[in-house]
């Protein structure tokens, strides 16, 4: 089996704010591989973008890592100074993000910006790097590079901004792009094209992708491997085709429930009761309990742990052979 | 809505800055209702500093006068009786201006069109005037006096109301539930009025706050200038006007002169100060986007 | 961005055109008797019949209909005419072309420190956000705004000038007004402070900074506090903004993520609302004047205010509108030169 270029493990990112501690990310292990994508997908809130900002060490003054370790290259991303971090932010590691609109800064234009990540990692002059951001918008796919350049974030659509921010992020072929929904905030024909681009790129860099997302269809077409967060905690890891076919874990199973599907006749469209916990006061034992149709006594006093289940297949349920015996159940209603 | 005002209260006591403006604020208001009785009245009319000497040199603190006296007049007496000055202004001022400009800007917002581009052109020109200037000329125009100074104040006093209002105003319009229900034949004055009092009452209100205290600033800057109150008026800006005149002939004479600065000038910062404190404090619990 | 300027400067004659309305109102305001007194030494006024007094009011047009007047009016201010200034006792236009130098001197001096100190502190205090600096900036701030000019000013003459003896208040030293009065004293810029450098006066200069310090520091007190507080504020809504967190994640250093990406954005709203309050500093040399019993604009206006000094008033609110006028020009241009995204709409 091959080595994974960044490993997570028991990963805890707390915040101290003003109202107590919340809990953002309790507990996340994944493994990522070189040339592959990683999904991380949950509801909002449920920690997977401040799982991202942690790879990145970005959080904000009142989030802190408090427990585990990101080792990157045998080099554990917790434990190393702020300047070793900055030199693989935006080198090895890069990032885009869920709005393009506000992710640029307004007041630079698009070659200002992606010429001051090329001048920062390489040894290049400026010209040099004025003409390399014009070939990666060309190779993003933006029109016009030339002109394009020397516009600002407000000068381009929706679309057009989130391929300059890839350009940007893709402007020292960074080992890994953390791409944090990146295409929640465009339109639905421009998501795909922004999608196939990020594909494109992949085969072409041989990077690895860490793709954030809340939406299970982006899931199913992009992601090798995923994490299904819920309450900071991951709940289930596994590879993308055993976890459409095969979901242990109660929330999971719920989810995949919840997209519509054309091939199965369907009267009702399956809903998950119950809310998102407030992040303040999340439920003792096991955070999924209020919402689970499957929970025990148990579940309300003790919180489970994420255990391999099956060769690869890590849950973190008490009960989910119960998973099992209803999916069973399902077939045999449709027959 | 009831725990929700319960934790704005919790939060205000929190902040140590909002305690303290508060306090002031009620240490001010007891000393105003009170004055009648900390400082008896002397004559026919409570407001006019009774003359203990005709000495017009000053004299410092004693204990029959215990801030001292200065032009023949009891600063004690002045600084107590000048609070009600201060409230009387303060209030009166911000009141009226507020209410002509949710007036104006309501109307221009609500309206919209030629009659709202004629409102904010007119309340462009009325910014283009400084504020103090143009409070020193209108009461220069109207003929001076307190009552005038009020009335300048308020003539120019009302734009940063208006153009709040109007804002939301043409905010909320283009929201989708005043959308759908106009839509629904609901008739839109009603609609507007509805949701857009909720959400401009807690602006407007920290903005009137937080302009008090520089309106007494502005009001007390033209007694001093000898525009405003009359002679010998309880007022704070006129306390201080006598004190510059026997300072500005005091070359090396140290401090001689100190407590016709000091007691007026503290009682006017403080009050400004706690107008400022709540203004600062309410706004950051009501409306957090404006945090500063 | 051209169209943008034209745009604005189309607007601005509309504006003064407001602004002589307001002012010619209130002229009308007074009543055709009251009037009288720009036209005729108030001492005769009393000795006239009332029919020479109507003679004298169709003399001097005041029986004309309005619109009439006011093109009149219009007319002689436009060309300079300003009328006589009772207070100064010489034509309205010299009295303010031989104060205003004393009063541009004492504003430009005061908004440098006003700008660079306001901002920094303020950048200061946003970087440093709750930790001890940002405390005591923020009390620096909350008590600088409530300390109204005209009370510091005297604390800073009794200090200054009644027990050290540093600052002196007027505008120059006897002596030194002399010196600056005599023919040998070129006058190269009208500002005292350079000529005196031109002239070789050291002396002269130093004598004039000694006045101007105290005004200077007085005015920039109450600005100081303003725009450090909304520099802080821009500058801490700027630092949750996501392009912060790009720039974080391009691997920048914190200081060039400060000092290059959030100081640009946090200088918009700091060139619209500080902007508008240096000029409004330009309206504090009122005060200040009056304080340090210094002739300039600021005087002027006001002792034609308490002498009711009609021509002289009308004619320093028309001025100082100019100025708030222009400045907000200026400021709305750099505004545009900060943020691409009006330069292009």
């Amino acid at each position: 089996m091959k080595e994974p270029i960044l490993s997570v493990r028991n990963l805890r990112t707390y915040f101290y704010t003003e109202d107590g501690i919340v809990k953002a990310v309790d507990g996340v292990d994944f493994d990522v591989f070189q040339g592959e994508t990683l999904g991380i997908v949950g509801e909002s809130g449920c920690g997977k973008s401040v799982t991202s900002l942690s790879i990145l060490r970005i959080l904000d003054e009142k989030g802190r890592i408090v427990e585990g370790s990101i080792v990157f290259d045998n080099v554990d991303l917790t434990k190393i100074s702020e300047e070793s971090m900055r030199k693989i932010r935006g080198k090895d590691i890069a990032m885009i993000f869920q709005e393009p609109m506000v992710a640029l800064n307004p007041v630079f234009t698009i070659g200002e910006q992606i010429v001051e990540a090329i001048v920062l990692h390489q040894k290049v002059d400026e010209t040099t790097a004025k003409k390399m951001a014009v070939d990666l918008l060309r190779k993003v796919g933006i029109p016009e590079p030339e002109k394009r350049v020397d516009e600002y974030p407000h000068e381009l659509s929706g679309g057009m901004r989130q391929r300059a921010m890839i350009a940007m992020a893709l402007s020292c072929k960074p080992k890994i792009l953390i791409a944090d929904e990146p295409t929640t905030a465009l339109d639905v024909t421009i998501q795909a094209q922004i999608m196939e681009l990020m594909k494109q790129l992949q085969r072409e860099y041989g990077m690895a992708i860490i793709l954030i997302t809340h939406d299970m269809g982006v899931i199913a077409e992009n992601a090798d491997r995923v994490v299904v967060m819920y309450a900071g905690k991951a709940v289930e890891y596994t590879d993308v085709k055993t976890l459409f076919n095969d979901p242990k874990h109660p929330y999971t199973w719920g989810l995949l429930h919840a997209i519509p599907r054309l091939d199965i006749e369907q009267t009702r469209l399956y809903n998950i009761p119950g809310i998102v916990p407030n992040p303040l006061k999340f439920p003792t034992g096991c955070k999924f309990h209020p919402r689970c149709e499957f929970a025990e006594e148990k579940c309300k006093s003790e919180e489970p742990e994420l255990k391999e289940v099956v060769n690869g297949h890590l849950v973190r349920c008490f009960f989910w052979e119960k998973v099992e015996q209803a999916k069973k159940k399902e077939a045999g209603d449709k027959q | 809505m009831r725990t929700e005002t319960k934790r704005m209260i919790k939060r205000l006591l929190r902040n140590p800055s909002a305690v303290l403006g508060f306090s002031l604020l009620i240490f001010f208001t007891v000393i105003a209702i009170g004055a009648p009785l900390i400082c008896p009245p002397q004559s026919y009319d409570p407001y006019m500093i009774p003359i203990v000497t005709w000495d017009k040199t000053p004299q410092p603190p004693s204990t029959e006068h215990p801030f001292g006296v200065i032009d023949g007049r009891d600063i004690f007496y002045g600084v107590i009786w000048g609070t009600r000055t201060a409230f009387k202004v303060g209030l009166i001022v911000t009141l009226t201006s507020t209410i002509i400009g949710l007036l104006i800007g309501s109307v221009a917002g609500y309206f919209g069109g030629w009659l709202d581009e004629i409102l904010m052109r007119i309340t462009d020109v009325f910014l283009s005037i400084p504020y103090i200037l143009a409070a020193i000329v209108v009461t220069a125009f109207l003929g001076m006096g307190l009552n005038k100074v009020m009335i300048s104040l308020i003539m120019f006093g009302w734009m940063a109301t208006a153009r709040l209002i109007r804002g939301n105003i043409l905010q909320v319009r283009e929201e989708q539930y005043v959308l759908a229900a106009r839509a629904l034949g609901v008739n839109d004055y009603l609609v507007i009025l509805k949701h857009v009092l909720p959400n401009t009452i807690f602006p407007v209100v920290i903005q009137a706050t937080m302009r008090i205290g520089s309106l007494v600033i502005t009001a007390a800057a033209l007694s001093f200038l000898g525009l405003g109150a009359p002679v010998g008026y309880a007022d704070w800006g006129s306390l201080l006007n006598f004190a510059r005149n026997w300072l500005l002939g005091a070359s090396g004479e140290a401090f001689k002169y100190w407590y016709a600065i000091v007691y007026p000038g503290v009682a006017m910062v403080l009050f400004v100060l706690a107008w400022n404190l709540v203004g600062d404090a309410l706004r950051d619990v009501f409306d957090p986007r404006l945090r500063g | 961005m051209v169209a943008y300027i034209v745009r604005r400067l189309l607007l601005l004659p509309l504006i003064l055109f407001g602004i002589s309305l307001i002012v010619f109102g209130m002229i009308q305001s007074l009543g055709s008797d009251r009037l009288l007194a720009a036209y005729v030494n108030p001492g005769l006024l009393d000795k006239l019949t009332p029919n020479q007094l109507e003679k004298i009011k169709e003399k001097y047009g005041l029986k004309d209909p309005m619109v009439v007047r006011y093109v009149k009016w219009l007319k002689n201010t436009l060309s300079g005419d300003l009328g006589w200034s009772v207070v100064g006792k010489e034509p309205v236009k010299d009295a303010i072309l031989n104060r205003l130098p004393w009063t541009v001197e004492l504003a430009l001096y005061a908004i440098v420190p006003v700008v660079f100190v306001g901002v920094w502190l303020g950048m200061i205090a946003a970087v440093n956000r709750d930790k001890f600096i940002d405390h005591f900036v923020r009390i620096f701030a909350v008590v600088g705004w409530s300390f109204p000019d005209f009370v510091f000013g005297l604390l800073v003459l009794m200090v200054f000038y009644s027990v050290l003896g540093w600052f002196p208040p007027g505008n120059l030293s006897f002596w030194a007004d002399t010196v600056v009065k005599s023919p040998e004293f070129k006058r190269f810029t009208s500002l005292v402070t350079l000529d005196a450098l031109f002239n070789g006066r050291f002396d002269v200069f130093v004598d004039a900074m000694q006045h101007l310090i105290a005004p200077i520091l007085t005015l920039s007190w109450l600005w100081w506090a303003y725009l450090l507080r909304i520099t802080r504020s821009s500058m801490l809504e700027v630092l949750t903004k996501e392009y912060i967190r790009t720039a974080r994640a391009k691997g920048l250093a914190e200081n060039v993520v400060i000092n290059k990406h959030a100081r640009k954005n946090a200088m918009i709203p700091v060139i619209t609302v500080g902007g508008g309050m240096v000029i409004q500093l330009f309206a504090g040399t009122v005060i200040v004047e009056m304080v340090f019993n210094r002739t300039g604009m600021g005087s002027f206006t006001a002792t034609a205010a308490t002498q009711l000094d009609y021509a002289s008033i009308m004619a320093s609110t028309l001025f100082y509108s100019l100025i708030l006028v222009i400045g907000n020009l200026v400021i709305d241009i750099l505004y545009a030169a900060v943020d691409p995204r009006i330069r292009f709409s």
